[in-house]
């Protein structure tokens, strides 16, 4: 039954084979690409006495090597980028440790070449000049070698599709631009939910894992820097120093816009929980997609926990109990772990809410209470419009009112403090305040924020 | 992961992908004098605006009408220079500024006499009402405030004729609305109500978004 949802499976008949199948297991799934594999074992493996004269053992654990780039492969890689007068790194599920972090930042600088995160992993430093996330669109344009590591999604990267009824699909590079992949994800393609996406016509594709692929790219591409292309390097460095920088303030102007609002905007409640985090060792374990990334682009993410990432397959329910993981894993650091918690997603499993007071796992949630899923309406809008039905039903099944779902009761049910549902945006800091003194106690707290829709 | 991809809604004034064709001839003219009309034409064919916006900027399916220039000149300009939808950005040194000017004055030449809908007079308490019943915000945010899925809309930047084109034939994720679930004076209600809305404050003048 679970075949489909796992790397590999298993189901031992003796103590010995589970002993072997526990420890490949462990192999596989830490091998990149990583996913989650099962073993299942059967009533009778568990209960059954071990036999006088067993002679069982624990075989000895050797870690795989994750698999590296072909150097040919590599060197080409180095060579087309070292020529590009602008080259790009589209990244997403990079950085699986701290070490990919490090790298992608020398790889970066080294070539001084913009970084357009899709912020699957916390690959890049959000406010290094070289972060062009946000102008993601012009610098694809303007590119004329692409290459996307660990990029789950290539082709919408390099494509866009225009118009809802009649979609037309146009390509968003320049004719010539060249096309690199390097990913573990070419090694091994199953799931039973399209989460591969589209397939992209790149002219490079190293089957690899991109974070062990860094380390040798970067020293290939030192190897072909001539000091007349450090100087041009320098000048494009200058130039989108000063485009982050345009950036930046242009994603500051847009997040003032409904600053006042009631319900309260995703950018004025991430703001209002920066100003309470900024000075802390903290831990975003939330997915911003849906708070319009605004944490993403005024926060300063620098470190390899700052921020947990997407889920992928856009699975909705995993938010709460991944939060909860990643703060119980954060809980021996003495991190402050903070969650933007969905309200459409905390309907799947709240009862981890019980699970985080049980375990006393200090974790900060505040709520995007948008009071509706808000996912699939432009859909039904349209459906609704061709049939001329009218707009003004679109919203059945999306929104969650009537009754209007009390979070902060919710959770106070479970033993959590919690307060709200906050809708004036001068009460958020006190409160915000109030449940970081609870989580520096060591339990988690949920602040309930009435917010706009995205 | 999937994308989502963020609505342009009018400010997606695709000019097209044809940058090494861009280098069109020094216009002299920024008006709407005859010469800068013909420099502006010359120009739009030039820079491959043509590609998404047709010879007349009349709108494909690649993008939206763009005659009459939704935008004023100077917002024009600087949109084309750092667009934020998925027009592909133009420099000043595949389009200069005069050459932008030029074309403004071509489109403008261009544009198609105004429709019986663009004089319409709006209700805002109405479009208030209409705003939410019809799901704007879901997209555009409560006060049209913008959000990913939707750029800001409150107050609008473009007049109540370039919104009425937009809103019946969209180039980006947003749906089109058709005459049969939106009437045009129910848009203009909506407008008028849009357009009743503050204007946001400089970042610079919140503290909370200079930390």
């Amino acid at each position: 039954m679970i075949r489909d949802y796992v790397k590999w499976d298993d189901r031992p008949v003796s103590l010995q084979g589970f002993s072997e199948s526990a420890v490949r297991a462990y192999k596989i799934a830490t091998t990149p690409p990583m996913m989650p594999v099962a073993l299942v074992a059967d009533h009778e493996l568990q209960e059954y006495a071990v036999a006088d004269g067993a002679n069982l053992s624990v075989p000895k654990l050797t870690m795989t090597s994750p698999p590296v780039g072909d150097s040919g492969a590599v060197a080409e890689v180095a060579r087309l980028l070292v020529a590009a007068e602008n080259p790009v790194l589209v990244t997403d599920r990079v950085a699986r440790t701290p070490a990919g972090l490090a790298g992608l930042i020398e790889l970066a600088e080294t070539l001084q070449a913009p970084v357009l995160d899709r912020n699957g992993r916390m690959n890049f430093p959000t406010r290094h000049p070289l972060n062009h996330t946000e102008r993601g669109s012009a610098a694809i344009a303007n590119a004329d070698v692409i290459v996307g590591l660990e990029l789950t999604d290539f082709w919408s990267t390099v494509n866009a599709v225009q118009g809802q009824v009649n979609p037309v699909v146009r390509s968003t590079v320049k004719p010539g631009t060249k096309l690199v992949s390097i990913t573990a994800n070419d090694l091994y393609i199953k799931s039973n939910y399209q989460d591969f996406q589209r397939y992209a016509a790149v002219d490079l594709a190293i089957a690899a894992d991109a974070e062990a692929t860094l380390p040798s790219l970067i020293d290939a591409v030192k190897r072909q820097i001539t000091d007349d292309r450090k100087h041009t390097f320098a000048d494009r460095g200058a130039k989108l120093a000063a485009a982050h920088t345009q950036a930046m303030k242009a994603g500051r102007e847009a997040a003032a816009s409904g600053w006042d609002a009631s319900p309260i905007s995703t950018a004025r409640m991430s703001s209002e929980i920066w100003a309470q985090i900024k000075d802390e060792d903290w831990s975003l374990v939330s997915n911003c997609q849906f708070v319009s990334r605004w944490p993403l682009r005024l926060w300063d993410f620098n470190k390899h926990y700052h921020y947990i990432g997407a889920e992928g397959g856009y699975g909705v329910g995993y938010g709460a109990p991944a939060a909860v993981g990643a703060a119980l894993a954060n809980r021996k650091h003495g991190r402050l772990t903070v969650s933007i918690q969905n309200d459409g997603d905390l309907m799947f499993a709240p009862g981890v809410l019980w699970t985080a007071a049980h375990h006393r796992i200090p974790l900060l949630i505040v709520m995007h209470n948008n009071r509706a899923y808000h996912q699939e309406l432009m859909q039904v809008q349209i459906m609704a419009d061709r049939h001329n039905r009218g707009i003004t039903n679109a919203s059945i099944g999306s929104v969650l009112v009537d009754p209007a779902i009390d979070y902060s009761k919710l959770a106070q049910g479970m033993g959590l403090h919690a307060e709200g549902p906050i809708s004036d945006p001068k009460d958020l800091a006190p409160a915000i305040r109030r449940a970081i003194a609870v989580v520096k106690g060591g339990d988690p707290a949920l602040v309930d924020v009435l917010t706009q829709p995205r | 992961m999937r994308s989502l991809g963020v609505v342009a809604l009018v400010f997606a004034l695709t000019l097209g992908s044809q940058r090494a064709t861009a280098q069109a001839p020094a216009a002299k003219s920024g008006d709407a004098g005859t010469s800068g009309v013909a420099n502006g034409k010359r120009a739009f064919a030039t820079a491959g605006c043509v590609a998404c916006h047709g010879r007349q900027g009349e709108g494909t399916a690649s993008g939206i009408q763009i005659a009459p220039p939704p935008l004023e000149l100077p917002a024009l300009i600087n949109y084309v220079r750092e667009p934020t939808g998925k027009m592909p950005p133009f420099g000043s040194g595949a389009v200069s500024d005069q050459q932008l000017s030029d074309i403004y004055a071509f489109l403008k030449s261009v544009a198609p006499p105004p429709s019986a809908g663009e004089s319409l007079t709006g209700n805002g308490d109405n479009g208030k009402k209409l705003f939410l019943a019809y799901g704007c915000f879901e997209c555009h945010g409560r006060q049209g405030a913008g959000a990913s899925t939707g750029p800001r809309i409150g107050p609008p930047a473009i007049s109540f004729a370039a919104v009425l084109r937009y809103v019946r034939a969209p180039s980006g994720q947003m749906p089109p609305y058709t005459t049969k679930v939106v009437s045009d004076q129910e848009l203009a209600d909506i407008y008028t109500y849009l357009k009743s809305l503050p204007p946001p404050s400089p970042a610079a003048d919140i503290p909370l978004l200079n930390q």
